[in-house]
């Protein structure tokens, strides 16, 4: 999707798109900019987040609540420079020609502010999609508070309580002012999307071109209540131990071992009874592994989590296929991304017959996935935001479970070590090793 | 189940005895073959399900002219097409079956307080067309199943669902709204051609008598605002939507995204060949157009800018409104050969943009390689290859079912394109744009033809798309079959005669026909046509 010129000089894709989100403080709409951003840049499409906020903390560090009171010219002052210097940086970034969707990320509460902003993007050519966050159920609202106060830079080392009551003030400030998009009838032109109560109900407005419609697609997708997802490999297997890859064998003896403790380590890592949705591939192996886990969980099996197809090279070792198809295995170290195995798949390809499964793991609460290493490197690049040069090279050890917990400010990890031995699956760049030990970064 | 009424279904609906075409959309064909594959389907499982969505049933609401038989025809194209088994009941077949073919249904037939006869045959048609929809569901393995009726009632909405919840099957409401005139004034011009009571009338007087006509017929109608309902309001054919989400699951969303992109207005798809390359042979090169090329392209752009005044002239003696043409819009894919064929119109003013998706197949070993060459040396390929032409891969190539995914989310602006459109493009892409279009099998799509004295052009209908060849007058006949700048991979001739395992390379066995300088343009006789007629203005 990026801006490409071919042999003619005609630009490719010439669509930009700024996304304006709109919404009150603690609606959630860092979270979703933040997640938008990733899925997009997962995708291959360059994109942004310009938060108006770090502008503002550039100038006004931790603020008081009554900063944000509308009555406050200093405030209002410097709150409009942020806006400004955000929305300059932003389009220049539109002009370098690096940027295909910004994200800016603001309450933008008033229809003032959303005519501003739409004008000064519209006359760059750009086209403006306002997203807004509405929420009225008090629950979530105070549980976003909390969220916020310990992780927001405002709050930084200060005294939660104090934090949470100077937080609410600020949000009422803010409600002074605040009109909903189209609460008069009158920005009925506005090309928008509005969520109410985390999706209870969404209204699509005048939506005007496809990549639009797929970040809408996205956006609805999406929710605001805590979970977490788990992922795991499959115990070690058969080929595991030959430093074979690809086929479906069963799990060794160490493989077994690891599947009887995995209830344990899980249940050590949810912390309480409560029961995950359990996803595996279609393979022996990850079947094998999940089975020992409680009967009130549900399983799913998908055919999109099986292990990247490696056509040709099924079942070989390294040493194999740098013998049978050097140039191949060198041209695959060279662009790991982009490499299609001989009638088999790339990491790009695994990652395009993943996008469904992440679409169904934004929807839905706690899952725990029990897959294999370039399906497991490619969703953990998804949560954690890993370059297409970093991420086919992640260390992802056998028999460790992660915990995956997305917060307003970016996904926390957490490891659990089954303290059970197993190969290592790693392979550097270049090596043909059977087993080696994973360099610390993954060796990028 | 009543048998005999089935049979007698059988022989009146439509969808029954549909014969495959592929110049007839197969939408509402019925599949002999279980284990035939969707072009761009995600995987493939025993019970033909997918495995993370449950059943759900697709409820339309809307009064007619709503435009609700053309979403739900293109609903279930697009969920056949990534592989969900999908099926259309319109209530309208089972109750022209039930009272009998051209036979109206009493005066009161939709009021509230209808009398009890007609109470009692509205009961049976709904029993009727519901057995069947769990039929489908619990014994063929059907996962959605589209039910086409008007809806009108709060209360009857919730019943229904509260009905599908015993079944275990879920609920979408999809509601067309339409409160602009010019939409429902459109949409009844549309509806009333078939209908002989509007015969010789003006056509905008006789659309305003059709709306009034469904008020009195249909006086009550409550649009959807049941909060315990999972519904999606669709308003002014994609202006605004409004999505009440109670249980939203995988396909819910995916149907949402797809009717973020649909709408209901009218307009025509061309499909056109790029023209010939200076370097015929390379996927590689990317050559530009060779001077045969050029020339055709000049005969494509005069061909069809003819064929669309033509079009709109004959509109217009049919009593169409005399409106300019709509605009119409170009996609190339990056190649060179596709963007200069376009050439021509784009000096003219048209709008071209480029599609990096549209790409042509890619050949991977086997580029530059002649057939006893591919023979020889994959033979254990070829012979897979022939077994299933659309979904096997060579090495480092893509097999055509690669391609529709890939395809896919051109499938989605396609539907989102509102201008007239014309795709400049490689065969193979072709190939499966209009597989969708058209609903052709698997099994077709590999063997479908585009040669390049013609221009395909596809009308959509409510009920089902039409297709129609336009001829391009004085082509070299060499420069016309399936060019050497097909990708070399081997397809299974057809039945009916021996052919090249290559259609690139062209055959002994098959003489190029000499082509008959100025032929008519052919239109495609659509047979259900006289079966539909009536399924248009449909009112149930």
């Amino acid at each position: 999707m990026a801006p490409k010129t071919n042999g003619i000089g005609v630009q490719v894709e010439d669509m930009k798109i700024c996304v304006v989100m709109v919404g009150l403080p603690a609606r959630g709409k860092s979270y979703i900019a933040q997640k938008a951003q990733r899925y997009l840049k997962w995708l291959s499409i360059p994109a942004k987040t310009f938060n108006v906020g770090n502008y503002r903390r550039t100038d006004a560090p931790q603020p008081s609540a009554d900063f944000f009171d509308t009555n406050n010219p200093e405030g209002e002052r410097k709150r409009r420079a942020a806006a400004e210097a955000a929305v300059a940086d932003m389009l220049q970034w539109f002009k370098s020609g690096e940027g295909v969707v910004a994200i800016l990320d603001a309450t933008n509460s008033t229809k003032e502010r959303r005519k501003w902003v739409l004008d000064k993007v519209k006359s760059e050519g750009i086209e403006v999609i306002f997203v807004e966050s509405k929420c009225d159920d008090e629950e979530l609202i105070m549980a976003n508070i909390r969220d916020v106060k310990t992780t927001s830079p405002d709050y930084k080392g200060q005294d939660p309580e104090k934090a949470a009551v100077d937080f609410r003030d600020r949000i009422r400030n803010y409600e002074k002012v605040y009109k909903s998009i189209n609460e008069d009838g009158d920005e009925d032109d506005l090309t928008y999307l509005k969520i109410m109560n985390v999706g209870k109900q969404v209204i699509i407005n005048r939506i005007r071109d496809y990549l639009q419609s797929r970040i809408v697609y996205y956006l609805m997708n999406l929710h605001i209540r805590p979970r977490s997802v788990w992922l795991s490999r499959h115990g070690e297997s058969m080929l595991n131990i030959e430093g074979r890859i690809g086929g479906d064998a069963g799990l060794s003896h160490r493989g077994e071992e690891y599947a009887g403790k995995l209830p344990d380590l899980v249940l050590e890592s949810v912390g309480s009874n409560r029961p995950l949705t359990v996803w595996t591939s279609t393979l022996k192996r990850t079947i094998a592994t999940a089975r020992h886990l409680p009967k009130h969980y549900n399983q799913l099996q998908w055919k999109a989590l099986d292990e990247l197809d490696a056509g040709v090279c099924d079942g070989m070792t390294y040493q194999e296929i740098a013998d049978m198809y050097p140039e191949d295995f060198q041209a695959r170290d060279e662009d790991k991304y982009n490499y299609r195995y001989r009638g088999g798949e790339s990491y790009r390809d695994v990652v395009i017959r993943l996008e469904p499964i992440i679409m169904e793991l934004e929807r839905s609460e706690d899952i725990l996935i029990i897959s294999h290493q370039a399906v497991i490197r490619c969703i953990y690049a998804y949560f954690m935001q890993k370059t297409q040069e970093e991420s086919p090279w992640v260390p992802v050890p056998l028999h460790t479970l992660m915990k995956l917990t997305p917060r307003a400010y970016g996904t926390e990890v957490q490891t659990f070590k089954a303290n059970i031995k197993a190969v290592s699956t790693w392979r550097g760049k270049g090596s043909t090793a059977k087993h080696e030990d994973p360099a610390p970064d993954g060796g990028v | 189940m009543d048998t005999l009424l089935t049979a007698e279904i059988a022989a009146n609906a439509p969808r029954y005895r549909r014969k495959s075409s592929t110049f007839i959309d197969g939408i509402h064909d019925v599949s002999q073959d279980a284990n035939n594959m969707a072009p761009a389907q995600l995987y493939s499982t025993m019970s033909g399900r997918l495995f993370h969505s449950g059943r759900i049933a697709i409820v339309m609401v809307g009064l007619p002219a709503r435009g609700k038989t053309h979403i739900c025809v293109s609903m279930a194209r697009y969920l056949q097409w990534l592989g969900v088994k999908t099926r259309i009941f319109h209530l309208g077949d089972y109750r022209r079956a039930t009272v009998g073919e051209g036979v109206e249904v009493p005066q009161d037939y939709f009021y509230p307080n209808a009398s009890p006869a007609s109470v009692m045959l509205r009961q049976k048609i709904l029993k009727r067309c519901r057995e069947d929809i769990y039929g489908w569901l619990n014994h063929e393995n059907g996962q959605v199943a589209i039910y086409d009726a008007v809806n009108p009632t709060a209360s009857g909405r919730l019943a229904l669902a509260k009905e599908f919840a015993k079944h275990d099957v879920q609920t979408l409401f999809i509601e067309s709204f339409v409160d602009d005139d010019e939409i429902l004034k459109e949409n009844a011009r549309n509806v009333k051609i078939s209908s002989p009571d509007f015969h010789g009338m003006d056509p905008d007087e006789a659309a305003q008598r059709y709306l009034q006509r469904i008020q009195t017929k249909i006086p009550v109608f409550e649009t959807m605002e049941e909060k315990g309902l999972n519904y999606v309001k669709m308003k002014n054919a994609g202006e605004q939507f409004f999505y009440n989400n109670v249980s939203f699951n995988y396909l819910s969303h995916r149907i949402v995204f797809y009717l973020t992109n649909l709408h209901i207005k009218a307009r025509t798809t061309f499909f056109v060949r790029a023209g010939t390359a200076t370097e015929e042979d390379s996927y590689k090169a990317d050559a530009p157009l060779s001077e045969e090329g050029r020339a055709y392209a000049e005969k494509v752009a005069e061909t069809l800018l003819k064929h669309r005044e033509e079009e709109r002239q004959a509109a217009i003696a049919n009593g169409a409104p005399d409106h300019p043409l709509r605009p119409l819009s170009i996609w190339t894919s990056t190649r060179l050969r596709t963007i200069q064929t376009a050439e021509p119109l784009q000096k003219l003013g048209y709008k071209v943009r480029q599609r990096s998706q549209m790409s042509q197949i890619n050949p991977g070993v086997c580029e530059k390689l002649s057939e006893r060459a591919i023979r020889s040396l994959y033979p254990e390929e070829v012979e897979k290859h022939e077994l299933d032409p659309y979904h096997h891969r060579y090495p480092r190539a893509e097999s055509y079912h690669d391609l529709a995914v890939r395809l896919e989310p051109i499938i989605l602006e396609l539907e989102r394109e509102q201008n007239d459109l014309l795709i400049i493009a490689h065969e193979s892409v072709l190939r499966v744009l209009y597989a969708y279009l058209m609903h052709c099998s698997t099994r077709d799509i590999p063997k479908l033809k585009f040669p390049r004295d013609e221009i395909i052009e596809i009308i959509p209908a409510a009920y089902q798309n039409e297709a129609k060849r336009v001829h391009i007058p004085g082509l070299d006949p060499k420069f016309i079959p399936s060019s050497p700048e097909d990708i070399r991979i081997p397809v299974p001739g057809s039945p009916s005669g021996p052919s090249s395992p290559i259609p690139g390379l062209g055959s002994p066995g098959e003489p190029c026909e000499l082509v008959v300088l100025s032929r008519p343009p052919e239109k495609v006789i659509n047979k259900a046509k006289e079966m539909v007629a009536d399924k248009v203005a449909d009112e149930d």
